[in-house]
């Protein structure tokens, strides 16, 4: 669906690809012109934008401080010229030896760390200091490891020398380039890898990642395995680190220890601070800009001064300066475009129309099979003493709404954790149409059928309406056709097909609880879990809410776990009692109400609640 | 049978030297949820105050305080200055405090030099058997525990420690209450600066000051602290003590890059097992 932009609005769109675009003609255009040795020098700033991008993915996209950019940096370097050095004779090009060797090497270095950092599920504060350790870990390391690989010596704190230069020509006479066309290489070698990035990362992988950063638990609870992104992306930002570090060893023909020092480290940040976080060009402008800075006031010599002026320079740009030179720009441009969110104003309430839900769920029956049952058999939790759930059987099927209803701490929502995977039960079964789920990871839980809206609407504030459907869509369908197309008819029916382009978090909260339910919808399930959907909506949108359960539940098991026992009633559906983790009653809500035993449990009355 | 009292001892003081490193870490991240990557630089700040101390003819004994008021007075300027703007922003507080790092490294390096001289004690030594050890290093084993039991006092039995619990538990529980959790967060980091420059200044008979001193106590101090997870200060103890003597145990025979390494690669398995920390199923609190 096109949105109606603006032409401005269009080349704000486009700028990330255009103005790129324009650097690097205007970048060639000028090599052959540089003085060599400015050339020379400049080639090191566009390796250290490299650099500086492959942190900005894992960062500024990815959500997770990497210290240990350097480390697959200078592995990248190390290996990556072991090979050009013993190979580079055979063909007399060398890049073709260092760089893939770089890549190869950052990425599978980025991979074990990765894997550690992603899969053990540590917080971000450990993610940090690992990768912090394992930087400073090789630089000690490396000090003392002497090693003679063929024709390589790579002597400890010695350094290796002797790394083949950039050659680019083929045959035995072929030779270095001289540092213009050193500095063209390293811009067209650069432009190749971020426009690739680029077009990565605005297609539907990149759209996970942020994501991830955004809201890691959503992004699971759309079946998006979450960690094999985050490790995807951390060995994508890996082998670009291993690729710039082959391109600096072939820049200096000479590694040392100091390529894992602090020092080294310390820059990566600063260059993606200055130019903005997020962005992937503006480490390159971060690198371009301090390396300018530095030539013209010092001849770009390592003065004593540099790392405590550096180090005070982090801290200020940390604290004053949030999103950078580009993060500046886009916000001072964004005051001349009109309001992206100005249509959230005439979003109307929402009204299901029967006819177009019933469509919706014949299409999603011919995607995803019919509606699956929600069984748990003996389904037991315990946090210590406590013991939410608590032999637990119940069986949901489609035809009507279930409810699960209970005073507080009767153990609903973790009854409901338990049924999608966050909690896997200490014993029992959960079963998913009839298949054991019980200690499925939540992913998988929803790629078998199982939708799940919280309590809190759980939206990506930065994705706009269509973008956060569109996202929840091609969880199922991975094909983007496809996911428009689901994305476009749940937005038609949240009334906000006008709105498509509005941000989120621009939304009300109500607004939000139905974009979440929309999101939930787009995944096509087959059984769906909603907890405590009417809170914080409206009596006209509760009464919509009811509605529109009642028709799912004709074509898919629906469960929902509410307190408001007015909007229980509406639903007209069975209802089932739990009481301190255990099963109470059963029944529909006025045999229910008519009970004395729930009445009891309800009003704190003494005599049932102590002989349960 | 002597030489494997020996190893087990001087790795055991090993293992507590780390732990008086690391203890003033633990603290500011037990209890403002923050870590200071600067916290070897704060060492190094506190060995340097006590060898100047004693330079001018101070004695090392009453050095020692000295170095721990110039590192607490600096650790509450940080706080006030960069730290309290970052609250609740985890990886800028990490950022700015690392650049902190870098600055104080380079400042000592422009003030200092990058050698000087040790400071000169009386060493005093005992035997095992045909093995002769120095006394100072095996005294650290007391001074640890000694530290350990003082920040447990400090925190448990004063009202200090009693609202900079209450101010990291429930925050705004904590203010409610009158809590100016500011100004306990202020004492609580310099505090933990603190620490550091009493671990800089009781080692400097063993350690030598140097500019560059923070950086060797990075890799175990701070993982040391991602062992220990959220009861950090059992925690850190367990881990010092346990991966510490490990580690040591690895660098005498073989050498301290392979202790380090010995104590990453334990780290990655341990975290393998435990995502966030040995105590993360704790029930404990310190």
């Amino acid at each position: 669906m096109k949105h109606n932009l603006t032409t401005a609005e269009k080349i704000h769109g486009s700028i990330g690809i255009s103005a790129p675009a324009i650097a690097v003609v205007i970048a060639l255009g000028i090599s052959g012109l540089l003085d060599p040795y400015l050339a020379y020098v400049a080639s090191l700033w566009v390796i250290y934008g490299l650099l500086g991008m492959s942190l900005d993915l894992v960062w500024g996209r990815g959500g997770v401080l990497s210290l240990g950019q350097t480390a697959f940096y200078g592995l990248g370097g190390y290996f990556g010229s072991v090979v050009a050095i013993n190979f580079s004779d055979l063909t007399g090009n060398s890049l073709i030896w260092a760089l893939p060797t770089g890549a190869v090497c950052g990425a599978l270095s980025a991979a074990v760390i990765g894997y550690l950092i992603f899969y053990a599920r540590t917080g971000p504060l450990q993610t940090t200091i690992l990768t912090y350790t394992f930087t400073i870990l090789l630089w000690t390391l490396s000090q003392s490891f002497k090693i003679t690989i063929g024709e390589a010596k790579i002597g400890g704190d010695n350094g290796m020398a002797n790394i083949p230069g950039m050659i680019l020509a083929f045959g035995k006479d072929a030779a270095a380039l001289e540092p213009n066309a050193m500095f063209a290489t390293v811009v067209v070698i650069s432009a190749v890898i971020y426009f690739a990035v680029r077009m990565l990362m605005s297609g539907p992988f990149g759209r996970v990642i942020d994501c991830i950063r955004i809201d890691g638990e959503k992004t699971e609870l759309l079946g998006y395995d979450i960690r094999k992104y985050q490790l995807q992306n951390f060995m994508i930002a890996g082998a670009i680190a291993g690729i710039a570090g082959a391109l600096f060893a072939a820049w200096s023909n000479y590694l040392n220890p100091s390529i894992f020092s602090v020092q080294e480290a310390l820059m990566v940040p600063i260059y993606v601070l200055v130019g903005g976080a997020g962005t992937l060009s503006g480490a390159f402008i971060g690198s371009v800009l301090i390396g300018g800075l530095s030539f013209w006031l010092g001849g770009g010599a390592i003065s004593g001064q540099t790392t405590l002026i550096l180090g005070l320079v982090l801290i200020v740009l940390v604290v004053f300066l949030k999103n950078g030179i580009l993060g500046a720009l886009n916000s001072l441009w964004l005051r001349f475009l009109p309001d992206r969110n100005r249509a959230v104003n005439s979003i109307k309430p929402v009204t299901i129309d029967a006819s177009v839900v019933e469509n919706i769920l014949a299409d999603a029956e011919i995607a995803a099979g019919p509606p699956k049952s929600l069984e748990t058999k003996n389904a037991t939790k315990a946090f210590g003493g406590v013991i939410p759930v608590n032999n637990v059987s119940l069986k949901f099927e489609p035809g009507l709404p279930h409810s699960v209803i209970g005073p507080n701490g009767a153990g609903k929502s973790s009854f409901l954790k338990v049924c999608v995977g966050m909690y896997p039960p200490d014993s029992g079964d959960v079963l998913l149409g009839g298949e054991n789920v019980s200690h499925s990871p939540i992913f998988q839980c929803v790629a078998k059928g199982l939708g799940v809206k919280n309590q809190k609407p759980q939206v990506f504030g930065e994705l706009s309406i269509f973008e956060n459907l569109w996202t929840a869509a091609f969880s199922m369908t991975r094909d983007k056709n496809k996911a428009n197309q689901i994305a476009n008819q749940i937005l038609t029916m949240l009334g906000m097909h006008e709105q498509g382009n509005v941000e989120a978090s621009a939304l009300s909260h109500g607004q939000q609880q139905w974009l979440d339910i929309g999101m939930v919808l787009c995944l096509t399930p087959r059984t769906i879990l909603f907890d405590e959907p009417a809170a914080g909506m409206t009596n006209e949108e509760t009464r919509e809410l009811s509605h529109l359960v009642r028709i799912l539940a004709k074509k898919t098991t629906v469960l929902v776990v509410e307190h408001d026992m007015e909007f229980v009633r509406t639903l007209e559906g069975m209802v089932t009692v739990l009481h301190q983790g255990a099963f109470f009653a059963k029944g529909d809500i006025v045999k229910l109400r008519a009970d004395d035993r729930v009445l009891d449990i309800y009003l704190g009355r003494r005599a049932h609640v102590q002989s349960i | 049978m002597d030489y494997f009292a020996t190893v087990l001892i001087s790795s055991l003081s090993s293992a507590s030297i780390l732990l008086i490193a690391t203890l003033g870490l633990a603290v500011v991240f037990g209890l403002m949820g923050v870590i200071n990557l600067a916290h070897g630089e704060f060492i190094m700040m506190g060995a340097y105050s006590a060898l100047t101390a004693t330079q001018l003819g101070i004695p090392f004994i009453l050095a020692i305080p000295v170095a721990v008021l110039v590192t607490m007075i600096f650790g509450a300027l940080v706080e006030i200055i960069i730290i309290r703007r970052l609250y609740g922003r985890l990886f800028d507080t990490m950022l700015a405090t690392w650049g902190l790092s870098l600055a104080l490294y380079q400042g000592a390096v422009l003030i200092f030099g990058s050698v000087s001289p040790g400071i000169g004690m009386p060493q005093i030594n005992f035997n095992v058997g045909d093995y002769t050890l120095a006394a100072y290093p095996i005294f650290m084993i007391l001074v640890a525990v000694v530290m350990l039991a003082g920040i447990y006092v400090l925190l448990t039995r004063t009202v200090y420690g009693m609202k900079a619990r209450a101010a990291i538990q429930v925050p705004d529980m904590a203010r409610a209450i009158g809590i100016d959790s500011a100004r306990t967060n202020t004492l609580t980091f310099a505090i933990g600066c603190g620490l550091a420059g009493f671990a800089g200044a009781i080692l400097l008979p063993i350690v030598p000051a140097t500019p560059s001193m923070g950086f060797a106590f990075v890799i175990k101090a701070f993982l040391t602290v991602v062992i220990a997870g959220p009861v950090t200060l059992a925690g850190s103890a367990l881990a010092a003590i346990g991966v510490g003597t490990g580690a040591s145990i690895v660098a005498s025979f073989m050498t301290s890059v392979a202790g380090d390494l010995f104590f990453f690669i334990l780290t990655v398995v341990l975290l393998r097992l435990y995502p966030l920390g040995v105590s993360a199923k704790w029930r404990m609190k310190l």
